[in-house]
C-alpha cells in the first residue's frame, strides 16, 4: 500500500518532487566537489612545498658583500643554504613573439638549482637545453602577452641577444604566483653564462634550511639589504586566492543546502496541509502517527538517496574541473579524494532526511476531524485579511497580490529567505571585485592617487647613478608632455629594501619614496600626520607591529650602508608584500644604489578631466609610448597582483548562473504550488469574470513583490555583509581599512534587475498553467 | 418580453478515457428577460453542465447559445470573461469566496475589477454596503469569511453576484448547503431580485425552491423533457405552487 501511495504522490507532485530532486543533486554536487576542492587545494599547497623542498627562509639581495657576510654567518651557525644567481632583465629588453613583455615586477633569468621545479606533467626539471626557456604558468596566462609552447622569446641585455623557444610552463613554488612580485624564467647553464657578464644586474636568491627558532632574529641582526625576505609559512599565502575561491564555492554549497532545506520545508508543509484529508482518514482508521510520518519520510528519503547518488556522480568530474586551474600552478597529488566526495554527499543527503523528519512533526497535530473540516479544526479564528480593498487605491489584482502576501506571510518566508540568500550571493562577489578593481584601491599599495600610470618601471643597477636615472626619465616624460601639450604632474614610487629596528626588535621591509611631483601628504594614512621632514617616516601596521613602534617613536632604518634615526609620524597600510612598508619623505636622502625597483610613472592631469576626456588622454599616452602600457589605477593593480579580479569574475559568473537557476526553480515551484492550492480560487475568479491575463499578473505579482522585497533587503544587507566578508580578505593582504567600492547602479539596479527579470519571467511563464483551469472546475474543488 | 438567453441544439460531450459521454444532447430552450427559471432533474442528468454551458463558464461541443443576441459559443476567453464580469452574476452551492478578503471585499471584488460602472472605490464600497444592508448582512461586512454563518455567506454571494448590476444571475443549487430557514431567506432574496427585474436561472433539487420560480425546465439524460409554467399561480400561495409542481414532476418521473 505504501508503495502505491508513494508512487501516486511522486506522480501527482511531479514538478515539486523534480525541483526538490534538482536541489538535492545541486547541493550534493557542490558540497562534495567544493569540500574536495578546499581540502585538496589547501593540502596540496603543503605537499607541494614539501615536494619542491621549499626552504624555511628565503631572501634575495643585490648586494654582493652582504651575500658574503651571510655565507660567513651561515657557516658559523651551521645553516644549510643554497645561493642561486638571478640575472635581472628589464621587461623592455624582453620581446614575446616580437612584442614587448608586459609585466610590472622584476623578471630574472635563472638556472636550475636549489628548490625543485616541476613541469606541467609534475616531472622534476633536471635539464634544460640551450635555446630553451621555461616560464611560470601564471605568466603564461597573462592576456597581454602571447605566450604559447613553442613560441619565441627574444632577450637583449648587456649587448647579448638570444632567442629562446618556450619549452614549457613551470610549477615553481617560489616564483609561481603573481603575489610574489617577482618572476623567473629558467634557461640552460650555457645560456645563463651568456647574460651573466660584468654588466649583469645580479640578484642573489638565498634558500636557507634550518629549524633554528632564533634564525629570524639572528638574520635581522646582520642588517643585510634584501630585495625580498620571506619564510616558509608566507609561501602558503601566495596561493591564498586559490584557497579563497575554493572557500567561496564551499560557502555557495552551504547556501545551496540551506536553500534545499527551505524548499523541503515548504514542500512538506504544502503536501501535509494539502493532504489533510488523507492524513485524517488514515488516523481515523487507526494508522499510527509514526507509520503515517514514515510514509512521507520514505518519499524524501528516496529523493535524498537518488539526489545524493546523482550529485555524488556529478561531483567527480566537477571536482576535477575545479582543481584543474590550480593543478597547473602547483602539484596536486595524484590520489583523488573520493572519500571526501562520498562523505560530503552523504552528509548532504543525511541533512535532507533529518530535516524531512523534523518537518513531518506536524502530522502529529492533525486529527481525524481535519478530514471532515477541510483541514480546519475550527479552533483558529484569527483574522486573515490585513488590508481592505474598499480602503485601497491599488488596482484589484495588485491589491490581491499584496493582501495575499501580508495575510499568509508564512507561505512566503521560504521564498524570501531563498531570494535574499541569492541576492547576497550575487552582490557580495560583485562588491569584492569592484573594490579590487577600484582606482581608489591604489592608495593601499603605497601609491598616491593619479589619473594614469605608464608602465615604465625602472630596474636599478648598483653600478649606475640610479638617482640620475630616475631624474632623467622624469625629464624625458616632462619634455614629451610639454611637446604634446599635456599639462600634468608626473611622479614615481621608488622601492628600497630596508632594515628597521627599535631597541632590540628588528625587521626588514619594503620601503617607498615618491619622486617627482608628489609629496607625502598625497598619500593615505590611517593614523597620525604625513611625514613633514626628511627624518620622519610612516610605517604600515604590520611593520610598526613587528618592531613595536608607535607614532612619535624613534626607529632606526638602514638603507644600504647608511643607518639613520627617523620619527614615526603616521601609520598607513599596504598590500605590497602582505602588508609591510615604510614611507619616506620625498626629500629624504636615500642611497639609490640600494633601490630595489620602481612602480610605473604616475600621471596627474592638472585640469581635472572628466571620464571621457581621461579615456582620450589614455589613448594619447598610448600613442606617445607605444612600447609601454598605459593603465588606469584600477588596471595597474590588476597588472601588479595578477588578474585576481578575472579569477573572481569567473566565480561571479558561475554564482550568478547558479542564483538565477535557483530563483527560477523556486519561482516555478512556488507558482505551481500556489496554482495547485488555489485552483478553486482561480476557478472562482474566472467564473466571476477575471481574465487569464489578470490572474497571471496576480500570480506573477506575488512572486515579483516578494522578490522585490527580498532583493531590496538583500541589497541593503549586502553592504554591511560585504564589509564583514571582504575585510578579513583584505586584512590578510595587508589592508586594514578599505573604502569599499559600491557601484550603486550595478549593485542596486543592474544585478537586482537581472535577478528580478529572470525570476519574474519564470513566474510569469509558470503562471500560464492557470489558463488550463476552467471556471466550471469550481464545483470540483474543495 | 424579449429573449435574454436562447439555446439552440446545444450539445456537450466529455471524453473520459477515450470514451465519449454525451452530457447534453440537442438542448433547446429560451429564457425571457425578467423570468426566474429553475432547472430540475435527477442526479447526473446534466443540470449543472447546462448551467455552466449557457453561462459561458464551460465550452460547448455544438449548438448555439445567444445571450442578449450574442452567440457566446463564438466568443473567445477574454470576451467571455468580460461578459461574466459585467453582464452575469453567479451563485454556487458552496459559498466560494477568497479566504484572504473580508466579506465586503469579496462582494465588491468584481466591481473593482470591472469598468462597467464608472465610480470611485468609495462609491463601490457604498454600493456594497447598500446591497448588504438590503440582504440583512451589513453587520458582517468587515468579518472574515470564516466568521460568518453559511446563510450569511450565501447572501454575501448573492450580493457579489449583484454588484455589477448583471442582466442575469445563474445559480447552481444556491440553497444546497443551507438549512431550511437560511434556504428560505436566500430564495426570498433571489425572488425579490427577480421581481425587481433581474433574470434568474437556477439549478435545484428542492421543490420548495423551484416553486418560487416562474418556469421549470426538467432535464433527463441531457435533454429537456418538459417545461412547466408556474406564473398562473399566485406568488403568495406557495403551497399551491408546490403541490402543482410536485404533480407535474411526478408525471415527469421525478
Amino acid at each position: 500500500m505504501y508503495f502505491t501511495i508513494l508512487k501516486k504522490d511522486l506522480k501527482r507532485k511531479k514538478t515539486m518532487n523534480v525541483i526538490l530532486l534538482i536541489f538535492v543533486i545541486l547541493a550534493a554536487t557542490f558540497i562534495a566537489s567544493s569540500a574536495n576542492n578546499l581540502i585538496t587545494v589547501s593540502g596540496a599547497v603543503d605537499s607541494f612545498s614539501d615536494k619542491a623542498d621549499v626552504p624555511d627562509y628565503w631572501f634575495a639581495s643585490t648586494n654582493a658583500p652582504d651575500i658574503e657576510r651571510f655565507e660567513e654567518f651561515a657557516g658559523e651557525n651551521g645553516y644549510d643554504y643554497y645561493i642561486s644567481r638571478l640575472i635581472q632583465i628589464e621587461p623592455s629588453n624582453i620581446l614575446v613573439e616580437g612584442k614587448k613583455f608586459a609585466y610590472s615586477s622584476t623578471t630574472a633569468l635563472s638556472i636550475l638549482g636549489g628548490i625543485k621545479i616541476f613541469d606541467k606533467n609534475n616531472e622534476e626539471l633536471t635539464h634544460i637545453n640551450d635555446g630553451e626557456i621555461y616560464i611560470p604558468y601564471f605568466i603564461s596566462q597573462s592576456t597581454e602577452n602571447d605566450f604559447h609552447e613553442g613560441g619565441k622569446i627574444l632577450i637583449n641585455q648587456g649587448g647579448v641577444e638570444k632567442e629562446f623557444t618556450i619549452k614549457g610552463y613551470t610549477k615553481d613554488a617560489l616564483f609561481g604566483s603573481a603575489m610574489v612580485g617577482m618572476t623567473r624564467f629558467l634557461i640552460s647553464d650555457n645560456d645563463a653564462e651568456l647574460f651573466d657578464g660584468e654588466s649583469a644586474n645580479i640578484c642573489s636568491a638565498v634558500e636557507v634550511h634550518t629549524k633554528d627558532a632564533d634564525y629570524r632574529d639572528k638574520f635581522n641582526g646582520l642588517g643585510i639589504n634584501t630585495v625580498m625576505s620571506v619564510d616558509r609559512s608566507m609561501f602558503k599565502m601566495l596561493y591564498i586566492l586559490d584557497i579563497l575561491i575554493a572557500a567561496v564555492l564551499l560557502v555557495v554549497s552551504v547556501c545551496l543546502i540551506l536553500i534545499s532545506m527551505v524548499i523541503l520545508r515548504f514542500i512538506i508543509h504544502f503536501t501535509i496541509t494539502e493532504e489533510f484529508r488523507e492524513i485524517g482518514v488514515m488516523k481515523a482508521i487507526g494508522i499510527k502517527n509514526g507509520a503515517i510520518r514514515g510514509l512521507y519520510i520514505a518519499k524524501y528519503f528516496a529523493i535524498a538517496v537518488v539526489g545524493t547518488a546523482v550529485g555524488l556522480g556529478l561531483s567527480f568530474p566537477f571536482s576535477r574541473a575545479m582543481i584543474d586551474g590550480v593543478s597547473k600552478k602547483i602539484i596536486i597529488s595524484g590520489e583523488d579524494h573520493f572519500l571526501i566526495n562520498i562523505a560530503a554527499a552523504i552528509l548532504a543527503g543525511a541533512v535532507v532526511v533529518w530535516f524531512s523528519y523534523l518537518c513531518t512533526r506536524k502530522i502529529h497535530r492533525f486529527s481525524p476531524i481535519d478530514a471532515i473540516r477541510s483541514g480546519e479544526t475550527g479552533e483558529r479564528f484569527q483574522k486573515k485579511g490585513i488590508l481592505h480593498l474598499g480602503n485601497s487605491y491599488m488596482p484589484t489584482v495588485a491589491f490581491m497580490a499584496v493582501n495575499d502576501i501580508l495575510s499568509g506571510m508564512k507561505s512566503y518566508v521560504s521564498m524570501i529567505i531563498i531570494f535574499i540568500i541569492g541576492t547576497l550571493l550575487v552582490i557580495i562577489p560583485v562588491n569584492t571585485i569592484n573594490t579590487l578593481c577600484s582606482d581608489d584601491l591604489i592608495t593601499t599599495f603605497n601609491m598616491a592617487k593619479s589619473d594614469h600610470i605608464i608602465s615604465q618601471e625602472l630596474l636599478f643597477d648598483p653600478n649606475e647613478d640610479n638617482k640620475a636615472k630616475v631624474e632623467r626619465q622624469f625629464d624625458e616624460v616632462r619634455e614629451m608632455f610639454a611637446e604634446n601639450g599635456i599639462d600634468a604632474s608626473v611622479f614615481q614610487e621608488i622601492m628600497f629594501r630596508t632594515n628597521l629596528s627599535k631597541g632590540d626588535k628588528r625587521t626588514n621591509s619594503l620601503s617607498f619614496q615618491g619622486r617627482g611631483g608628489v609629496t607625502t601628504d598625497m598619500y593615505t594614512y590611517l593614523e597620525g600626520t604625513p611625514p613633514q621632514n626628511v627624518h620622519e617616516v610612516a610605517l604600515t601596521y604590520l611593520t610598526a607591529g613587528q618592531i613595536g613602534a608607535k607614532i612619535g617613536d624613534d626607529v632606526e632604518i638602514k638603507v644600504g650602508e647608511d643607518t639613520r634615526t627617523y620619527i614615526v609620524t603616521a601609520i598607513n597600510q599596504s598590500m605590497n608584500n602582505m602588508g609591510e612598508g615604510v614611507r619616506f619623505h620625498q626629500n629624504a636622502e636615500l642611497d639609490y644604489n640600494y633601490a630595489a625597483g620602481s612602480f610605473g610613472i604616475q600621471v596627474n592631469y592638472k585640469d581635472n578631466p572628466d571620464k571621457a576626456e581621461l579615456a582620450k588622454r589614455k589613448a594619447q599616452l598610448e600613442k606617445l609610448y607605444p612600447d609601454a602600457k598605459v593603465y588606469t589605477p584600477g588596471e595597474y593593480i590588476g597588472y601588479m597582483i595578477g588578474d585576481v579580479a578575472a579569477q573572481l569574475d569567473s566565480v561571479k559568473t558561475l554564482i550568478l548562473s547558479i542564483v538565477l537557476g535557483i530563483n527560477i526553480l523556486v519561482a516555478v515551484l512556488m507558482v505551481k504550488s500556489f496554482i495547485t492550492r488555489e485552483k478553486s480560487a482561480i476557478a472562482l475568479l474566472k467564473a466571476l469574470g477575471f481574465q487569464n491575463n489578470s490572474l497571471t499578473l496576480w500570480q506573477t505579482l506575488r512572486i515579483g513583490i516578494v522578490l522585490m522585497v527580498s532583493v531590496l533587503t538583500g541589497s541593503f544587507l549586502s553592504t554591511p555583509l560585504s564589509s564583514l566578508i571582504i575585510t578579513p580578505l583584505f586584512r590578510m593582504m595587508g589592508a586594514y581599512s578599505i573604502e569599499y567600492e559600491i557601484r550603486a547602479v550595478e549593485v542596486y539596479v543592474m544585478y537586482p534587475l537581472i535577478v528580478l527579470a529572470a525570476t519574474a519571467l519564470a513566474a510569469f511563464i509558470s503562471a500560464q498553467g492557470l489558463r488550463k483551469i476552467s471556471s466550471s472546475e469550481i464545483s470540483n474543488n474543495e | 418580453m424579449a429573449n435574454i438567453l436562447e439555446v439552440k441544439d446545444l450539445c456537450k460531450t466529455y471524453v473520459v478515457n477515450k470514451r465519449q459521454n454525451n452530457v447534453l444532447r440537442n438542448v433547446n430552450f429560451h429564457i425571457n428577460e425578467g423570468e426566474m427559471v429553475a432547472v430540475m432533474g435527477p442526479s447526473g442528468s446534466g443540470k449543472s453542465t447546462l448551467l455552466y454551458a449557457v453561462s459561458g463558464m464551460d465550452g460547448i461541443t455544438a449548438g448555439e447559445v445567444d445571450f442578449c443576441g450574442r452567440n457566446i459559443a463564438k466568443m473567445n476567453q477574454k470576451e467571455l470573461a468580460r461578459l461574466r464580469l459585467d453582464e452575469m452574476g453567479f451563485i454556487f452551492q458552496q459559498m466560494y469566496m477568497l479566504k484572504n478578503l473580508s466579506v465586503l471585499d469579496n462582494i465588491i471584488l468584481p466591481a473593482c475589477q470591472s469598468n462597467k460602472i464608472k465610480e470611485s472605490r468609495r462609491e463601490t464600497v457604498e454600493r456594497g454596503h447598500a446591497l448588504m444592508r438590503k440582504l440583512g448582512i451589513i453587520e458582517v461586512a468587515d468579518n472574515d469569511i470564516n466568521e460568518v454563518s453559511g446563510g450569511q455567506l450565501q447572501r454575501a454571494c448573492i450580493c457579489r453576484s449583484m454588484i455589477n448590476r448583471p442582466k442575469m444571475i445563474f445559480a447552481d443549487e444556491p440553497t444546497g448547503a443551507l438549512n431550511r430557514t437560511s434556504s428560505d431567506e436566500v430564495m426570498e432574496e433571489l425572488a425579490k431580485l427577480n421581481s425587481e427585474g433581474t433574470t434568474v436561472m437556477l439549478v435545484t433539487h428542492d421543490v420548495k425552491v423551484a416553486a418560487k420560480c416562474t418556469r421549470i425546465l426538467y432535464i433527463v439524460d441531457g435533454n429537456i423533457k418538459g417545461e412547466y409554467y408556474l406564473d398562473k399561480y399566485d406568488k403568495s400561495k406557495l403551497r399551491d405552487r408546490e403541490r402543482a409542481l410536485n404533480g407535474w414532476l411526478m408525471e415527469m418521473g421525478w
